[in-house]
């Protein structure tokens, strides 16, 4: 009876597993089907021709090189500029408390994001700053940062202080501790935080979609949504668009999944 | 010693670079330090002078590290200040102040092997490699740590870290040496062999040198010069010998001493010029009598090692009965029940006592301590 | 390094604020993106389409579509969050024993959400695409008629299909967080409740899930914040069709500001959604007994 219980779970696990990994493997497969096996019915799950028309469709005949470009850029220079002002915000509350600065910081993370892309739509618009990537990034910046200073202020809580200040003493000015010994020691929390930061950033819509006026400053989210409110879509090029925008925050979040479930375990058992 | 740093400080009105051998001197001038409510450190004052080993000594809470931390920079005092040869470095970051820390935890960088641990301060400041690697050979050739230059701290032993950190320390040639309980990490025996080096080594290299620590064994053997505090408050500055054998106050001399000062609380009564409490009456000289208040309260003080101890019945001699008797192997302890009060004392190893046996004491009449009880101010001698 | 040995008076500035300085940049960056936008709102929700005045808040009385979107959101969130949580829980439950794979398991289930919502959306919209997606494709194979199964097109399938992709995008989320909280869990209580006689469903309501309310309050505080927020997937899916069906604040919101230009009034009803979550979130907290935002 037991064993049957947990063959049971087993499965329901692996059907959990199964039921994540299939949509992917539509997608993918679809990228690479040739448009008359894509509409098939019934549907053809693996004896196709494949091929590669529609990737070089949406890299040479549309833009989504360029928007590619584009969520690169902003979600490259917002995770290094957030984790620059971040952690040095994170380490000043770590050793020089400030409590309500604190609880401040990460209220601003409360905000649902239309209450703030309304104005910021409108002081860009005044500052010309719209379609712009780099006003793209530092909305990024803004939106990442509470989080990299709520990350890092824990990471710097857990070092003793002992080190920066024998490094004071052997002559390190703070910052210069802060660089040499202190960060080299939080490396494995950086890299968590930038992750994070990164991904959230890759993935954003909203804001990407608003600041976005014409295909110069579109990111690979909006790039795709704005031809799949169509009504003639295709399907081909939006396939591969799509294995295009997942590929590299699966490769990435492959790379990192320790990393991203730890951080996801210290959220819940630090509450 | 003030007149010598004035003196000095007029034909060199900087601060000697580190390396050079300059008049380093430090004077701590009324320095106050408050947490919240609590006073961490109140109008403390003292000179160390150039080259000194002082220990500052007390127990948990009195201030010592406050003190120290001070001094090297790492907190900044509410009130006083501090001069390093003369020259107020109060409000100086640590690294303009050019003193090296040993931390109670070592505090070595964990990312680093032995190696860079000991050049770091050498490479902050800039210098060459082969300059970097002269000196880091000769400070870890001076303590024993030649063939471990590639490990890592986690790799180390309790007592290997503490030479690396010391490594560290005398790398390059402080203005002062700051040494916050660095022993108290290590087992007892590695602990008694690291004085003794940690001594020599800083009288080889003849920098000033500040020591905290709560173990008054090693305050007695390290320092040439002990500062006692409590409370945040200077109690008692002075020698080794001399802080022993006339402590200020009852806390002093309670605080020094292993197994501690014997106290019998009383009083004198100037008519039969004798010291009374329970059970015990003690004749004083003419001398002891005048600094002694007639009927005033005071506390006799002897320290076990004062105090005599027979197996007959002797003439004057106060009788008791042994509480308990430990045997150090090379003498031993005994307490004696006497007129209603435990006294220490310390025998030689060859007289075995059992409980309850019948013994006598004499307290040596030249080494008595008298105390004014409500006060605990030394009143004699 | 003559700097010290002059200034007599003021020397304690330079050392106190030494490190205290490093807040300033976030403090800047955060006041000019966070805050002063938010102030600079509340002059914008004064602008209606004849000039200033307080014409949006009488509307806003009076839009009985804006209430409409309001209640389908809170449907979906509701909705949305028991499925996530029931399956999270189970799911955490089975996976809460040593087996190998485990971690491979985490690591898969991780994906989904990761993924630009974006992209979650047009892969389940092609999924479920009544004539050509997989799910009718295999469904007419199990000889099932699909002509009346449109999903995202049908007014009474919309909303469940929509939050059909939430659940499948974010219930590992919970799993992940939940196992997280059932391994920190620890053993002794439970072996002691086997000892006592405790059934499995016993030792589940009255040990493991109130053990485990820190970690059940945080996952459905964070899930549920978000989940009120809803855009990404709703615009992909049925840009708030067929009709009104799916039509969510935020994306109602987003067409008043953005499509037909009444930035005052979309203000507006930010703002009302700013309160909304805020009360939310604190009752929720209140009634599990718990001081709010402890962040």
């Amino acid at each position: 009876m037991k064993a049957l219980l947990k063959i049971g779970g087993a499965c329901l696990l692996a059907a959990a597993a199964g039921t994540t990994l299939f949509p992917f493997y539509w997608l993918v497969t679809l990228s690479l089907k040739r448009e008359v096996d894509q509409f098939a019915i019934p549907p053809i799950w693996i004896r196709f021709h494949p091929t590669l028309a529609h990737y070089y469709d949406i890299f040479w005949v549309r833009p989504f090189g360029l928007y590619f470009l584009n969520s690169v850029i902003a979600a490259s220079v917002s995770t290094l500029l957030a984790l620059a002002i971040g952690t040095l915000a994170a380490y000043s509350l770590a050793r020089f408390p400030r409590p309500e600065v604190s609880f401040w910081i990460l209220s601003t993370r409360m905000f649902p994001p239309i209450v703030s892309i309304i104005p910021l739509f409108l002081m860009l618009r005044w500052a010309n700053l719209l379609d712009s990537v780099l006003a793209l990034a530092v909305l990024y910046t803004a939106f990442n940062l509470p989080f990299v200073v709520w990350m890092m202020r824990g990471f710097f809580e857990e070092l003793p202080r002992d080190l920066e200040e024998a490094a004071m003493m052997d002559g390190e000015t703070r910052l210069g501790a802060l660089w040499r010994v202190v960060l080299p020691l939080v490396r494995a929390g950086l890299a968590a935080t930038a992750a994070f930061c990164l991904v959230i950033a890759w993935n954003e819509f909203l804001f990407a979609l608003v600041v976005a006026q014409t295909d110069a400053a579109m990111t690979l989210p909006v790039g795709i949504a704005s031809r799949v409110t169509q009504y003639e879509i295709k399907w081909g090029a939006m396939s591969a668009a799509g294995v295009v925008a997942m590929l590299p925050v699966f490769l990435f979040g492959a790379a990192m999944q320790k990393y991203l479930v730890r951080g996801l375990s210290l959220g819940a058992v630090k509450g | 010693m003030r007149q010598e740093a004035s003196s000095l400080e007029a034909c060199r009105p900087g601060l000697p670079a580190s390396g050079e051998q300059g008049f380093v001197n430090i004077q701590i001038e009324k320095l106050g330090k408050r947490y919240g409510a609590t006073h961490a450190l109140r109008d403390f004052s003292l000179d160390i002078g150039d080259g000194e080993f002082l220990v500052l000594l007390g127990p948990s809470g009195c201030g010592k590290t406050t003190c120290l931390r001070t001094v090297a920079g790492l907190e900044q005092p509410d009130e006083g200040r501090i001069l390093l040869g003369g020259r107020d470095v109060t409000w100086l970051e640590p690294r303009e102040r050019d003193m090296a820390m040993v931390f109670q935890s070592y505090a070595l960088y964990p990312h680093l092997n032995v190696y860079e641990n000991i050049a770091f301060p050498l490479r902050v400041r800039g210098q060459a490699d082969n300059e970097i690697e002269r000196q880091v050979e000769q400070a870890a050739e001076r303590l024993g740590l030649a063939g471990l230059l590639k490990r890592r701290p986690r790799e180390l032993s309790g007592g290997q870290r503490q030479r690396v950190a010391l490594a560290r320390a005398i790398v390059r040639r402080p203005n002062a040496f700051l040494f916050d309980e660095p022993l108290s990490n290590l087992d007892a025996k590695l602990r008694v062999e690291m004085r003794a080096e940690l001594k020599r080594l800083q009288h080889e290299l003849g920098v000033t040198s500040i020591y905290v620590t709560h173990d008054q064994a090693e305050a007695m053997t390290l320092g040439r010069r002990l500062a006692v505090l409590k409370d945040g408050v200077l109690v008692q500055a002075g020698e080794p010998e001399e802080v022993y054998l006339r402590p200020a106050c009852l806390f002093v001399a309670g605080f020094l001493g292993s197994p501690s000062m014997n106290f019998l609380p009383g009083r004198v009564d100037g008519a039969a010029r004798r010291f009374v409490t329970n059970g015990i009456s003690i004749g004083l000289s003419p001398e002891q009598l005048e600094r002694l208040p007639d009927g005033a309260p005071v506390t006799l003080g002897v320290r076990p090692e004062n105090v005599e101890l027979s197996r007959q019945p002797r003439q004057g001699w106060l009788a008791g009965r042994v509480y308990v008797s430990e045997s150090m192997g090379n003498e031993n302890l005994v307490v004696v029940e006497a007129g209603g009060h435990r006294i220490s004392c310390r025998t030689i190893a060859e007289m075995r006592l059992d409980f309850e046996a019948p013994v006598w004491l004499l307290f040596r009449s030249g080494r008595l301590h008298f105390f004014d009880t409500p006060s605990g101010k030394s009143l004699w001698p | 390094m003559t700097k010290a040995s002059e200034a007599k008076g003021n020397r304690r500035r330079p050392r106190k604020y030494s490190g205290r300085l490093w807040l300033a940049p976030a403090l800047i960056v955060l006041g000019a993106l966070s805050i002063y936008p938010l102030l600079f709102a509340v002059q914008v929700s004064f602008r209606t389409p004849s000039g200033y005045g307080f014409g949006n808040f009488s509307r806003l009385i009076n839009d009985r579509l804006f209430l409409i979107s309001l209640f389908q959101t809170l449907v979906y969130t509701a909705g949305a969050l028991a499925v996530e949580f029931g399956i999270g829980l189970g799911l955490a439950l089975l996976a809460n024993r040593q087996f190998r794979g485990r971690g491979l398991l985490r690591s898969v289930l991780l994906i989904p959400m990761l993924l630009p919502p974006v992209v979650v959306a047009v892969i389940w919209r092609l999924i479920l695409n009544p004539e050509f997606g997989v799910l009718n494709g295999t469904l007419r194979l199990l000889g099932i008629d699909t002509a009346p199964l449109t999903w995202a097109a049908a007014e009474n399938t919309a909303l469940p299909s929509v939050m059909l992709v939430d659940i499948w995008e974010w219930t590992p989320f919970l799993f992940l967080l939940l196992l997280a909280g059932l391994q920190s869990l620890p053993v002794e209580p439970f072996e002691a409740a086997t000892v006592d006689g405790a059934s499995k469903w016993q030792i589940l309501r009255h040990l493991t899930l109130p053990m485990l309310k820190p970690v059940i309050a945080i996952a459905v505080l964070l899930r549920g914040m978000d989940l009120l927020r809803v855009f990404d997937q709703v615009f992909i899916l049925t840009q708030g069709g067929p009709g009104f069906a799916t039509e969510t604040v935020t994306l109602y919101i987003y067409r008043t500001a953005f499509r037909f230009y009444n930035f005052g009034y979309a203000v507006v009803m930010s703002f009302v959604l700013l309160i909304a979550t805020t009360v939310i979130a604190r009752s929720f907290l209140r009634l599990l007994g718990r001081q709010p935002a402890s962040a």
